[in-house]
């Protein structure tokens, strides 16, 4: 067998990128001219790059960046000195350690006040009211009126713009938890951080950042709305959780926690019967507008309703996302039907792509 | 932060990242974190988690051993050295993973047919990344890293260890299996 005839499988993708020397890639195209098994292969080939160049680029969500700084600012101090004597590199050790410890200390004092600023008219901050920046802590509100609007810095993580007519109080300061409650109003958060490092209690609920921008709006019993911009925020309350990604809001209320996330270009029908759900009997109605009304991002809706129906609207729900979307390897209708842990987060993580 | 493309990461901004400098750290991840990102999530499937932390965990390597790149070799095929590394380490260590492979793609695509184009959208992008993910280990990384950057093929054999006939025969094998794989799957309209 000459190289001529010798099958050229194996370089077949060589060629079709024109990585080969033009001599190589005269001897394949006289070799496809004769070999019906290499040809066969060649389309293959090429039909599976073809295939691939519909993958779009994901873009990595900020909190990557953030952990890495997190990370960077952790290992700063872990210099090698260079002194011989291990004498000297004790005192030395020593010398960092207390010149470190006392710049941690004043960079992260227990307690750490967060600054607040105003943005318009007279916002109260700790009790006292601000005209260009103060400060709160634990424990202190603070407090807008129908004039007034501040922005308060969260610790290094981010920021949270207070709207009128708006109550907040400080809960948690430090570096792994920083925590507001939300009496009434409306706030704006933009967060650049790892997951769970931010936390807003209302009356019906926590929103956890997983590293988003959003605004979260509520009455004193606990109904309002959390919209999201960018990124993540999961809605907990007393084991429930809804997760809304960009575009999408999720209705908040006393006592029943998370409602069912949507993407905000919902139809209004769609959105309609989303109100009306399991706040009043014979929710059939509201179901059926829901399902009919869903498109295929919908599924974020559908796969939350999974959970909170009983199971027989939760097979006419499986059916619904199915017939919107592919069922991925490993998501089987017994295993959804039975709400298996792993299952629906099999599955949540494959719509994910639509969402 | 500066923002540069890659055919800008030059000697200066690498030598800038040796010497510690966070500025030209940030404009060396921003080239390059969609790529990273991207080229993760699709090998685990889309495990945005998993994408995350090893997106954090190769930056925070290539950060620490920056000192090591000599120069002798382009920036990217030494940052995908990493990428290829760290995508076959944690591959190693998930079950999941192995479970996912040992499927049978076809129980994904079977039986589905609409005529509603938003369907067959989610079907084709569903299809392909579920059949990228049951490519071998070693034919997915190549395909993926063939894709996310304009590598030339020595490069790409350096950032895979082995020879440019490898890369070669890595991609032609396992963009026939996709075909294979994907046979059932129409292609984008128009």
């Amino acid at each position: 067998m000459t190289m001529w005839t010798r099958h050229v499988s194996g370089t077949l993708a060589a060629y079709v990128d024109g990585a080969l020397t033009p001599r190589a890639a005269q001897q394949i195209e006289f070799h496809l001219g004769q070999c019906t098994r290499c040809r066969a292969d060649y389309e293959h080939v090429r039909s599976g790059m073809a295939m691939v160049e519909d993958l779009p680029s994901i873009e990595a969500p900020d909190a990557v960046w953030a952990a890495i700084e997190a990370k960077l600012r952790d290992r700063r101090p872990t210099r090698v000195p260079a002194l011989r004597s291990w004498r000297l590199v004790f005192a030395a050790t020593v010398l960092v350690a207390l010149v470190g410890a006392a710049t941690w200390r004043l960079a992260h004092p227990p307690g750490t006040r967060w600054e607040v600023r105003r943005l318009e008219g007279s916002p109260a901050a700790g009790a006292r009211s601000i005209s260009g920046v103060g400060r709160v802590g634990i424990g202190e509100w603070i407090e807008t009126n129908s004039g007034s609007r501040a922005i308060v810095t969260i610790g290094e993580i981010g920021s949270v713009e207070i709207a009128s007519n708006t109550r907040v109080r400080v809960l948690a300061t430090r570096s792994d938890e920083h925590r507001l409650a939300l009496a009434r109003g409306e706030i704006r958060a933009t967060i650049s951080a790892p997951p769970r490092l931010f936390f807003v209690d209302t009356a019906s609920g926590t929103a956890v950042d997983l590293g988003c921008e959003y605004s979260l709006n509520t009455d004193e019993d606990g109904v309002g709305l959390l919209r999201v911009t960018k990124g993540w925020v999961a809605f907990q309350w007393n084991g429930l959780e809804s997760l809304v990604p960009a575009g999408a809001s999720c209705p908040t209320r006393p006592r029943m926690g998370p409602g069912l996330p949507y993407f905000d270009d919902a139809t209004e029908a769609m959105k309609q019967a989303l109100a009306r759900f399991g706040l009043e009997k014979g929710e059939n109605s509201a179901l059926n507008v829901i399902l009919a009304e869903s498109r295929v991002r919908d599924t974020l809706t559908l796969w939350h309703l999974l959970s909170r129906v009983d199971v027989g609207d939760r097979a006419r729900v499986f059916d619904r996302i199915a017939s919107l979307t592919p069922v991925p390897v490993g998501v089987s209708r017994e295993n959804v039907l039975t709400l298996d842990a792993n299952t629906l987060t099999r599955w949540r993580e494959e719509l994910a792509w639509t969402w | 932060v500066v923002d540069l493309s890659d055919r800008e990461i030059n000697a200066e901004i690498i030598e800038s990242c040796r010497l510690g400098d966070r500025e030209a750290f940030r404009a060396l991840y921003d080239v390059y974190k969609d790529r990273v990102y991207s080229i993760a999530l699709y090998f685990f499937h889309g495990d945005h988690a998993v994408a995350s932390d090893l997106t954090q965990q190769v930056f925070l390597k290539l950060m620490t051993s920056i000192g090591q790149f000599r120069g002798d070799a382009a920036f990217p095929t030494w940052l995908y050295r990493l990428v290829v590394n760290a995508c076959l380490d944690v591959a190693r260590r998930r079950t999941a993973d192995a479970l996912i492979a040992a499927a049978s793609p076809r129980a994904a695509f079977a039986g589905q047919d609409s005529q509603e184009e938003a369907y067959a959208r989610a079907q084709r992008a569903n299809s392909v990344r579920a059949a990228i993910s049951t490519l071998p280990r070693k034919f997915r990384i190549a395909v993926l890293l063939r894709y996310f950057d304009d590598l030339s093929y020595e490069e790409m054999a350096k950032a895979l260890d082995c020879s440019m006939g490898t890369v070669a025969s890595r991609l032609s094998r396992g963009h026939k299996m996709l075909a294979e794989r994907l046979k059932n799957v129409n292609g984008p309209k128009g």
